[in-house]
This record gives C-alpha cells, structure tokens and sequence, in this order.
C-alpha cells in the first residue's frame, strides 16, 4: 500500500464517530450522575455533526478505499444518514425511560455509538474481514445493551439468548464465506464476484458455503426458520433497547445482506433465490400467524418485524435493481413506522410500568386521542393500509416481484399481509372501542412529543408522496451496483 | 501425502461434533460457550487450510480477526453468564422460562 | 506414509477425541481443560500447515487468556451439575445421528469429484528464512488496516461492556469508608429542635360523651 495513495475522505464521518465517541468516553467518568445530560447531548451533537459530514462529503459514484477495504457509494451514503438520524430519534425516545430504570448511564450512551460505528462499517464494507467485524463490533454492543439492564432477569435472560444464537449464527457465516475464500481464492467483494464471473472458481465449494452464508444471514435478520431468538429478545429486553434492536439495525443488515449476495455473490442468484422464496414464505406465513396469537405488545410486533423480513426478502428475490431499491425503500420506512409504535410504548410506560400488553392500550383513545392517532398511523403503516408508507412499501416490492413473473409469490404475500392486517386492526379496536383501564396520566416531555408527531406524520406525508424517496433509493442502487 | 481434503473434512468433524454439543448441552450455558468456541476453531481451520493451499496470506489474516473477536466475544459472553447466574442462581437453560409464547 | 502424515493422524485423532469429550464432559472443569487440549492440538496442524505466527498466537492467547477465563467463571460459579446432566444421554442417540449425518454429507462434498479438491496443490516451500510473522505484520498494518482498527474497538467495546455489565455496589455489603466517618461533623449527626414547653390540655369534650354513654 502506497501512503501517499490513501484517500481518507471517504471514511471521515466514521473517523469523526470514533473520535468522539472516545472523547464522551473519557468525559463521561467525570461527570456526575446528576449532569448525565451532558453525555446524552455530546451523543446526539455528534450524530448531528456525522449526519452533516455525510451529506457535506456526498459523491454520487462509488469510491473504493483503504485497500479496497471500504466502500463510500450512495446506497451507503443514503443508509447512514438514515442511520444517524434513526440513532437519534432513539436516544430521544428513551431518554425519560431509561432515566427511570436507573439506565441512564455513560456505557447506554458509549455502546448505542459503538454500536452504530459497526453499522457504518457493516455498510460500507467491501471486503468480507470488515463486513465481519462490522458486524460483530454491532452484535457485541447490542448483547452488552441488553444486559445492562442486569436487574431485570429477563433482559439478563434475552441478553444471553441473543449472545449464543447470534454467536451461532457468526459461526455458521464464517464457515460458508470460508468456502467462498476457498472458491475463489479471495475475500475481497469485487473480486469474489470476478472470479464467479469468469468461471474460475469451485463451484461446488461456492454452492456448499452458500448455504451456510444464507442460513447465517437468515439467522441475523430473523427469517423463519432461524427466527427463535426474535420474540425472546423482543421481549425480554426493556422496551428501550427493543426500539434499538429493531430500527437501524435492520437497515445496516440489509446492506449487509445486499454487499454480500448481490454484491459479491451476484451471478450466482439462481441458487440463492430459491433459498430466499423458502425462506420468505415461511417468514411471512409463520410471522402473521403466530402474532395473531399474541397477547404481548412486543412479542406481537417482534413476530411482525419476522413478517416484515419475510416482505424484505421478496425484494431481493426480484434479483434486479427494481427489487433492490424496491426493498431499501421497505427497510427505510419499515424502521420509520417500529420507531413510531415503540416510541408511543416508551411514551406511554413510565417509572415502574411498562406498557406492554395489549390491555395497556385499552381506551388510549379516552386518554389522550393525539397519541391514540399517532398509534393508529404506526400501525396502519404497519399493516400496509393506505395511504400511509407502508402501503407503498409492500406495492413496491410485490410489483418488483410481478415484474419477474413470480405471480404466485406476489399472491402469497399479498394474503398473508391481508391476514397480518387482523392484528393491527385488533391493537386499534382495542385502543378506540374498549374502556379504558389505566387513568394514571401520560407524561411525555415535550421534545419527544414533538419529535415522535413528526416522526408518525412523516408515515404519513411519505405515504402522500412517496416518488422522492422512491427515486433516491432507485438512484442510490443504480449508482452502487454499477461498479463491482 | 496430506492433501486440502484431509484439512478440509477434519474441520466438517470439528464442525459436527460443536453442533452436537450445542444440541447436547441445550440445558449447560458454559458448555453452549465452549461448543461454539469449537466451531469458530473449525472456522479458522478451513481458513488456514484454503490460505495454504492457495498460498495467499488472506485467509491467515481473517483468523488473526477471528481470534481477536471470539476473545472479546467470550469476555462478553462470560460477563452475561456471572450476572445472569447471580440473578438466577443458575446456568441452566431451562431455568430461563420467563419467555414463552 | 511422510512424516508430516503421521503427525497429521495422530493429532488428529487427539482432537477429535478432546473435541468430544468438550460437548461429553461430565464436568465443566474437564470440559474446559479438554478444551485446552483441543486448541494446543490445533496449534500443531497449524504448524503443519505453515501458519507460525497464528499456532503460537492460538496458545498465548487462546489458552493462556481465554481458557483461563473460562476456567475463572467456572470455578467462580457454583454450578449444580447433575441437575444440568439430567436427560442428557436421551437426547444424545437423535443427536449423534444428526451429528453423523452432517459428517457423511459434508465428507461426500468435499471429497466427491466435482469438488476438485485435487486440484488445489500447495505452493513451492517458502525459503527456510522467510518470516510468516513478518509477512502477516506487512499486511496487517497496510492492507487490513480498517478491520485492524475495528479490532481494536471490538476490543474496547469488550472491556466497557464486561466492567458496564458486571461492576456493582452490592447493597448487602457492610464496608464503612473510615474517611467519611472522620469527617462527620455534628451538625450531621444531631438535630436540635426547640420545642415549646406547653400544659396538656384536657379533653373536656370525651369526658361528657363517656359521661352520658
């Protein structure tokens, strides 16, 4: 490697993160309990400053650097800031209730920025040794998230079931992109796709580590049948680190998911595809089933995040560029609309209750009708009932699966989120019809007010007018698969 | 004379015989650890093996990072296991019933 | 038979055998120093296949570290092992077959002739003065220099998360800080209340309700 060659522009934003993230680190042992804001405001300044680097150093090509070791295009561009912002909204959400668990510590602040920091390099990775410590640099900050919380037997018991699925599901990975080193000859994402693409690899032992990545990565993001460890984890984690898990998360791992079967395993689609339709049938079906069944808030919205994944897939299974932004555009707004359901869950707990049942939504209508609207446009996104994101969202990639004459498939997806509506619509009958059973008064602070109505309004104005964010996810994919 | 295969099917053994133990030890948390610590090892073996035969110094340096991770990752998984027998005053999976549905 | 082949089998039948007996052991104690076993076996195969600097890595920080760690917890905790042994050789028939089967599989894939394995050949011998540390060291800190970045903050996050998750006030504990208690002053201590000196009053009106009851 040539020095002088090093371009480190691309890579600005993450250096900015890390920086910081040691400064609030180290500044963090000074201060006291009662100042802890100061930690909570560093954190969100510094997304805001990565958030502004990011868009400030925006290129609309690709730029492979560090030895071909990072990747800085505009899919990863869009995802990041979507990131930071996602992160934000997050530690605005749980600030008053994770002050009341007595969570509200440096570590809560450090790991969700570590975490992020893995994310930003899971999804600019262009190379399997950095997509692999992306990966787990995320992974460990979330198990360490969980169990903070270690007076809580439940959350120590889902930290540890997430730990050893998610070590598990580590293992399996490594071993299938061992085969595709073997295969290839390379771990580096452009020339795994060369070496496919010219014919020179084994193409037995790509087929033998395909399975394995497939199954590694079905484990990552929750698709049935590797989706055990998704309503535990839900669940048994404070609702704070559940929002964690299921929003930015999901975006960093779809790009991961994009770099390394698009990306690096491009030109073998026909074998993977069939994997994924298994894998999304079954995500979708078991997904919208079990949650109808479920009298826990959470647990019923960990089983649709499942059938969510299911949707997610069908998109990649469209093998196009179509497919792909069609799903990106899934993953963005699905974040968008679980934010806004957690978020009016963490509003509506406070200090010794937690709002998780489907009984604590009893009347919500009764008790405060704004945040009973706002519940009602989260879970219509949710349920993909028009006019509200979701609905464009799920159109979107059943149209890209039309498109490649996979009729039956659209069909499937299209009755499944038709029995998936049933329990959205419960949730809403249950909050506007039943009396109410609660009278405590609901406190929210005013910033997260705020914040959580724009966050439910832009459901819907991005439902009004989703052709913006269609076509920046169109663009963004088309300039990042162009090149390797 | 030792050939890729012989590499190749002792880390599939090493690979079995952790999902085994995971299956086996579905009650035994430490022992869950352990078996997964095996098929990181089996990992690492395909890589060395493949980085050998290829002669190319990747596959090397991806176990290098493997080792780093699975250090911390046991640190970590330790530390959930003291505070979790602490809350429990158990290791035993089936303990961990609180979450059902 | 070479002499590198017979190496090859002898520790290899080592490791299989201290690989099972891992997931078997009765004791995590023994199943921990089997681990040990396993690993210092591995380092000999990496040996052979040329990886120096990962072999010796492999013993220093995997047994000398990490092992050492788990023993520690395991000794640490009180663990009931019978209560966790119960059902375990029922389970183990359905597993062993499944075991086998993958073993079965996966040696038909890889030594089946569309596979190929054969035609991976090992390059020409390295020159008896070259240095794989030498080498992985080049490539560490110009090449991977990203992921070795990342690997210091995986290390990090580690330590943050295990002091984060661990570290506590016990609220059982009795420990008194002399220091604090040097520097009571009275004022912390007592509190004098002026209290005004007053006659009782008699209840007058009890009186004439018990009277009348």
């Amino acid at each position: 490697m040539n020095w002088a060659d090093l371009n480190l522009m691309p890579a600005l934003p993450e250096m900015f993160l890390l920086g910081a993230l040691s400064v609030i680190l180290i500044l963090d042992l000074f201060i006291s309990d009662a100042k802890r804001g100061i930690t909570y405001a560093l954190s969100l300044l510094t997304l805001l400053v990565c958030a502004v680097t990011q868009v400030s150093t925006f290129e609309p090509f690709a730029t492979v650097t560090l030895s071909g070791m990072f990747v800085d295009d505009p899919l990863s561009d869009i995802v990041k800031v979507a990131m930071y912002g996602v992160t934000a909204l997050v530690l605005v959400y749980t600030r008053q209730y994770v002050k009341d668990r007595g969570l509200f510590k440096g570590e809560y602040f450090t790991l969700t920025l570590f975490a992020l920091l893995g994310m930003n390099l899971m999804v600019s990775a262009s190379n399997f040794v950095s997509l692999y410590m992306g990966l787990e640099l995320l992974s460990l900050s979330l198990y360490s998230l969980i169990a903070l919380q270690r007076e809580s037997g439940r959350a120590i018991e889902a930290a540890m079931k997430y730990f050893v699925l998610g070590a598990l599901a580590s293992g399996l990975l490594l071993y299938g992109v061992s085969m595709v080193y073997g295969a290839t000859g390379s771990l580096e994402l452009a020339k795994v796709a060369q070496a496919i693409a010219s014919g020179s690899a084994n193409q037995t032992l790509l087929v033998f580590g395909l399975v394995f990545i497939v199954a590694g990565l079905a484990f990552k993001l929750g698709a049935v049948p590797f989706h055990m460890w998704v309503p535990d984890v839900y669940q048994g984690s404070s609702t704070a680190m559940t929002l964690m898990i299921g929003a930015a998360p999901k975006l960093a791992a779809f790009v991961f998911v994009i770099r390394i079967l698009v990306q690096g395993l491009g030109e073998m689609v026909a074998d993977w595809q069939g994997m994924l339709v298994i894998l999304a049938v079954l995500s979708m079906a078991i997904g919208n089933l079990t949650a109808i069944a479920q009298t826990n808030l959470k647990r019923m919205l960990a089983y649709s995040t499942i059938s969510h994944m299911g949707f997610l897939l069908l998109g990649l299974i469209a093998g196009n560029a179509e497919g792909y932004s069609a799903a990106l555009f899934y993953v963005i707004v699905y974040v968008l609309t679980s934010l806004a359901g957690f978020g009016i869950l963490l509003g509506l707990s406070r200090a010794g209750f937690e709002c998780e049942t489907l009984d604590d939504l009893k009347g919500l209508n009764g008790r405060n009708s704004w945040y009973a609207l706002l519940m009602l446009l989260a879970l219509f996104s949710m349920a993909g009932i028009p006019p509200l994101a979701g609905f464009y969202a799920k159109f979107a990639v059943i149209q890209a699966i039309v498109n490649v004459n996979l009729l039956w498939l659209a069909i499937v997806a299209v009755l499944m989120s038709l029995i998936g509506a049933f329990y959205y619509l419960r949730a809403v009958k249950v909050m506007y019809f039943d009396d109410v059973q609660d009278h405590s008064p609901i406190t929210m602070s005013g910033d997260m007010k705020l914040v959580l109505s724009l966050n439910a309004v832009a459901l819907l104005v991005l439902g009004a007018m989703p052709e913006r964010l269609i076509a920046m996810c169109v663009e963004a994919m088309k300039q990042s698969l162009v090149v390797l | 004379m030792l050939s890729l295969t012989h590499f190749l099917v002792l880390a599939g053994i090493l690979f079995a015989i952790s999902v085994l133990g995971i299956f086996l030890n579905r009650k035994n948390l430490i022992i869950l650890l352990m078996a997964i610590e095996l098929m990181l090892l089996a990992v690492n073996y395909n890589f060395i093996a493949f980085s050998h035969y290829l002669s190319d110094t990747a596959g090397q340096i991806f176990v290098f990072f493997i080792l780093t991770v699975a250090a911390a990752e046991s640190a970590i998984g330790l530390a959930i296991l003291v505070v979790l027998f602490r809350k429990l005053d158990s290791i035993n999976v089936e303990d961990l019933g609180s979450l059902k549905g | 038979m070479s002499f590198q082949a017979v190496v090859f089998y002898v520790l290899s039948l080592i490791l299989i055998v201290a690989a099972f007996r891992v997931v078997t052991a009765k004791n995590p104690v023994h199943a921990a120093l089997y681990l040990v076993l396993a690993f210092f076996t591995a380092s000999g195969h990496w040996l052979l296949l040329q990886a120096e600097f990962l072999a010796i890595a492999l013993v220093l920080v995997y047994v000398g570290a990490v092992m050492v760690l788990f023993l520690f917890v395991v000794m640490m905790l009180d663990i009931n092992i019978e209560k966790l042994r119960e059902g375990f050789w029922q389970n183990f028939p359905l597993a062993g077959t499944v075991a086998l089967v993958m073993v079965a599989e996966m040696l038909l894939i890889l030594s089946s002739p569309e596979a190929n394995l054969a035609g991976f050949q090992a390059g020409p011998a390295v020159a008896a003065d070259a240095s794989n540390v030498r080498e992985l060291g080049r490539q560490l800190y110009t090449v991977y220099l990203l992921p070795f970045e990342a690997a210091a903050v995986v290390l990090l996050v580690a330590m943050v998360a295990a002091i984060g998750i661990t570290m506590r006030k016990r609220a059982d504990s009795k420990y008194i800080n002399p220091a604090e208690q040097v520097r009571v002053r009275r004022n912390d201590r007592v509190r004098v209340v002026q209290v005004q000196a007053v006659k009782p009053e008699v209840d007058t009106a009890s009186d004439t309700n018990e009277q009348q009851a």
